[in-house]
């Protein structure tokens, strides 16, 4: 998984591409994730259309990270989820957890 | 006369013994002052016997009383030059505290008494004459004589003075010399606290009882003639005197030999020792060669001197192997020690070669330098292949770690070196460098690179050694030497660290999958209406897979299937809490609901959040047919009907241990004869053919149906056989666990 990042309106926006696994990934996204909540930045949005594929710990990366910002008062929402990640979300329930849109615009916007 | 000679001798043989320590000591390394100090005082110690020796050798007979008038005699006290620089001696050794002298300039006072004994000795004589031609004058009448009498009286106190001092000069001085001795012992007792290094520490500890048997001797000279009953002749007394600064000589000596005093090199240790044992053997054999001569010329006459011939070639013959032996003898005594170079280069090889804890490597290294070559400290800067960076590690606190910067200039000056090297030689590389202040502030003196191949392993960093010793070309050779086996054995600890962690991790998967296998229940239950099979393939790597079959009650029986995220260690003992935790509170009788949003709080709370379990759980009814579930985000069951049609079990809630205070909802389906209950884990719809294509559970679902025939257990053999078709690399990256049920044909539901 490669992470990158940008800040769209105020709302950071991270863009993960290629797999969600476990081992480095999680720490990762873990580790930006901190950086913008010391910078108290707590609204983060991730756009998952470049993600082509996810196993059950990439999924564990997503609660983490859901988890965390919750905990800080900030919030985690999904943008551009794949077909596949849905089934998964759906399969888990998570669907009635993750707050997920079709865009990241929608995303954003959810924020205001 | 024989006794006489030999005393003589023995004299002569120490003097010069002396002298030759002496010139050794101080050609050895010149310019440090303290072996300067030692060599003169060694010079003139040796200067003593040697004077002595020439004095018995003139017929004492005839012309001693004649001699001891003599200039040359009165030049004998210039020996007595020993005591103020082993006073000078004893305040730079073992820790030269002259820097701390105001007045540094002030400490050639020491030397004053002595001067002044030299000149009465030379010039007694003179004085005595030059002071009575004056007190002639005085005994003339008129002006001239009125003029110098103040002069006379005070010529005639300075005559009584100095024929005082002239005739109890031995006493006077000798007395002055033992409160020299007493002042050395005094100062060197208490230089002894500024000292840590253990050698260096023995050093002064031989080095005081070197004086003080010296002193001893000195004080039954001097003081002999009042303690005992007796008066010591003046022979005596310079013989006493003498052996007192052989005996503190020949500490000296053995210091310098067995502990490395002075840092003299092993090569002039060595000259020592061949020198000696070769004088000595020689001086047997010819003695030999001279009494075998007189007796047998009594028994062979003529013929003796064709036998002596004989006898000189057989002696000769075994001169160099006696010698050999000897020297042997004496290197192991005294050359071999635990400080001699190749010794330490053994013992250190023997002892890193079985040593594989890279803080214990350090701290040998830092012992092996500091006890052999007498650094007084040693800094480590070493390379850490967890976090990719250099850092320097304290040497007495090894958890306080300084990281040095990777593009530090002078880390980059010392990754080009390749041999130990003076840190002043790299002064091009000291700009801006982090790495140069902290070396300077530690006052480093030598950095000793490590390197494996062209890869800068780190470096070791040397003060100078403890008594301001400078750095031999043996000691460099030698820290050359070392650091290229410090490499070894930091590459040993560091493969040795990677293949614990390699077995460690071995062992963890043993350990990970034993649990789960302990967990998985021997056999599936013996129902009446129902058949139940179970498979489990255990993947390469230990994944979070497991089933369980619960008896709730005598009707009851509870079917559990659940993939824990993750794989390994931590899986394993998710899976192990949750199966545990199902149990009790499936006896404690709570509805499945109930039981999952328990498990699902405990494990939140006792879990980090990244990690969860999918989880079906159902309860069979074997009387009423009625199978009542909740799935938490587990992949849906599938309900094939005997007719075709096909159900999914979705209904409960969010996977476990995600999330807190989460609800789940059960839900419940009435099975009917033939029907087939399919439960399985991703690791079989997730199966992947070489183009990475998914078995799919759409396709589990299809196989299903079509084979809903098929016996419980043939089903599951034909499902796999399938899937190993369609992945030929299957056993998958993760586990695979099925559990099949099937109603048995006729079977009617029990209404009650």
């Amino acid at each position: 998984m490669r992470l990158s990042d940008r800040e769209q309106d105020g709302i950071i926006v991270l863009e993960p591409k290629g797999k969600i696994m476990g081992g480095p990934d999680a720490s990762l996204l873990h580790d930006k994730l901190y950086e913008f909540i010391e910078q108290d930045k707590k609204k983060v949005v991730i756009d998952l259309s470049q993600v082509d594929w996810m196993n059950s710990t990439g999924l564990g990366i997503l609660i983490s990270g859901y988890t965390t910002l919750r905990n800080t008062n900030g919030e985690l929402k999904l943008a551009s989820v794949t077909d596949k990640i849905q089934s998964l979300l759906t399969i888990t329930k998570l669907v009635t957890v993750f707050e997920a849109y079709d865009t990241v615009d929608e995303a954003v916007e959810s924020f205001k | 006369m024989t006794l006489e000679l030999l005393k003589t001798l023995l004299f002569f043989l120490t003097g010069a013994f002396l002298v030759f320590l002496a010139i050794t000591i101080t050609r050895d390394n010149f310019a440090n002052r303290l072996n300067r100090v030692t060599g003169a005082m060694l010079l003139f110690a040796g200067l003593g016997p040697i004077f002595v020796a020439l004095g018995e050798m003139i017929d004492p007979a005839t012309t001693r009383a004649a001699f001891e008038e003599t200039t040359i005699f009165a030049l004998h006290y210039i020996w007595e030059f020993f005591f103020p620089l082993l006073l000078l001696f004893s305040w730079i050794f073992p820790v030269d505290r002259l820097r701390d002298f105001r007045r540094p300039r002030l400490r050639y006072i020491i030397f004053v008494p002595y001067i002044m004994h030299l000149f009465i000795a030379l010039f007694f004589d003179n004085i005595i004459e030059y002071l009575g031609d004056l007190r002639i004058d005085t005994g003339q009448e008129g002006f001239s004589s009125l003029v110098m009498q103040p002069f006379a009286k005070v010529m005639s106190w300075l005559h009584l003075l100095v024929s005082f001092v002239r005739s109890y000069d031995v006493n006077i001085f000798g007395a002055v010399s033992i409160v020299y001795v007493l002042a050395a012992s005094y100062f060197l007792e208490s230089g002894k606290k500024y000292v840590a290094n253990p050698r260096l520490l023995t050093q002064t500890r031989v080095v005081l009882w070197a004086m003080r048997a010296g002193l001893g001797l000195l004080l039954i000279a001097h003081l002999g003639s009042t303690v005992l009953p007796y008066d010591l002749p003046e022979t005596a007394k310079s013989v006493l005197m003498v052996l007192a600064v052989a005996a503190g000589a020949g500490i000296l000596i053995f210091a310098t030999i067995r502990y490395q005093f002075l840092d003299v090199r092993l090569i002039f240790r060595q000259s020592f020792i061949y020198s000696i044992t070769s004088a000595i053997l020689v001086g047997i054999y010819i003695l030999l060669v001279i009494k075998s001569k007189q007796l047998l010329e009594p028994v062979f006459g003529e013929q003796a001197q064709l036998v002596s011939y004989a006898f000189i070639i057989l002696v000769l013959l075994f001169f160099q192997p006696i010698n050999n032996w000897i020297d042997e003898f004496i290197r192991s005594l005294f050359i071999r020690t635990r400080t001699d170079h190749r010794n330490v280069l053994e013992r250190f090889s023997r002892q890193v070669i079985s040593l594989f804890d890279p803080a214990r490597l350090r701290s040998i290294i830092e012992e092996t330098l500091k006890t052999t070559l007498l650094v007084e400290k040693v800094y480590f800067v070493l390379y850490d292949d967890k976090v990719k960076e250099y850092a320097l590690l304290v040497s007495e606190d090894n958890l306080r770690r300084v990281v040095i910067v990777r593009d530090d200039l002078m880390l980059r000056g010392i990754n080009l070196l390749d041999t130990p090297t003076y840190f002043y030689s790299l002064a091009d590389y000291r700009d801006g460098s982090n790495l140069a202040k902290l070396l300077d502030e530690r006052a480093v003196k030598l950095i000793l690179p490590m390197k494996d191949a062209d890869h800068l392993l780190g470096f070791v960093a040397l003060t100078d050694k403890a008594a301001g010793y400078t750095y031999s070309s043996e000691d460099l050779n030698l820290l050359g030497v070392l650091s290229n086996q410090m490499v070894t054995a930091l590459i040993n600890a560091r493969l040795y660290v990677e293949s614990l962690e390699r077995i460690r991790l071995q062992e963890e998967v043993t350990m990970a999958r034993q649990i789960q296998l302990d967990l998985l229940p021997s056999k599936p239950p013996e129902l009446p209406c129902a058949r139940i099979s179970a498979h489990s393939t255990p993947s390469r790597t230990v994944g979070g897979d497991f089933f369980d079959f619960v008896e709730v009650d005598d009707s009851r029986v509870g079917i559990v299937i659940a993939d824990a995220s993750g794989k390994g260690m931590p899986a394993a003992l998710m899976i192990a809490q949750t199966q545990a935790m199902l149990r009790s509170e499936v006896c404690n009788g709570n509805p499945i609901d109930v039981v999952l949003r328990n498990i699902n709080q405990h494990i939140v709370e006792s879990s980090s959040a990244e990690k969860y379990v999918t989880l079906f759980y159902g309860e069979f009814d074997i009387k009423s047919g009625r199978f009542r579930y909740a799935n938490a985000g587990h992949n849906y069951p599938i309900l094939a009907r005997a007719n075709g049609e096909l159900e999914l079990l979705t209904a409960g809630g969010p996977v476990i241990g995600a999330l807190p205070r989460m609800l789940y909802e059960s839900d419940a389906v009435q099975l009917e004869t033939d029907d087939v209950l399919f439960f399985f884990t991703d690791g079989l719809s997730e199966a992947m053919d070489k183009d990475e294509v998914e078995y799919t559970e759409e396709r589990v679902r299809k196989y299903v149906v079509e084979h809903r025939a098929s016996d419980p257990q043939a089903l599951i053999d034909s499902i796999l056989k399938d899937v190993r078709e369609f992945d030929p690399t299957y056993p998958p990256r993760d586990d695979t666990t099925i559990i099949a049920l099937k109603i048995n044909n006729g079977f009617t539901p029990y209404e009650g």
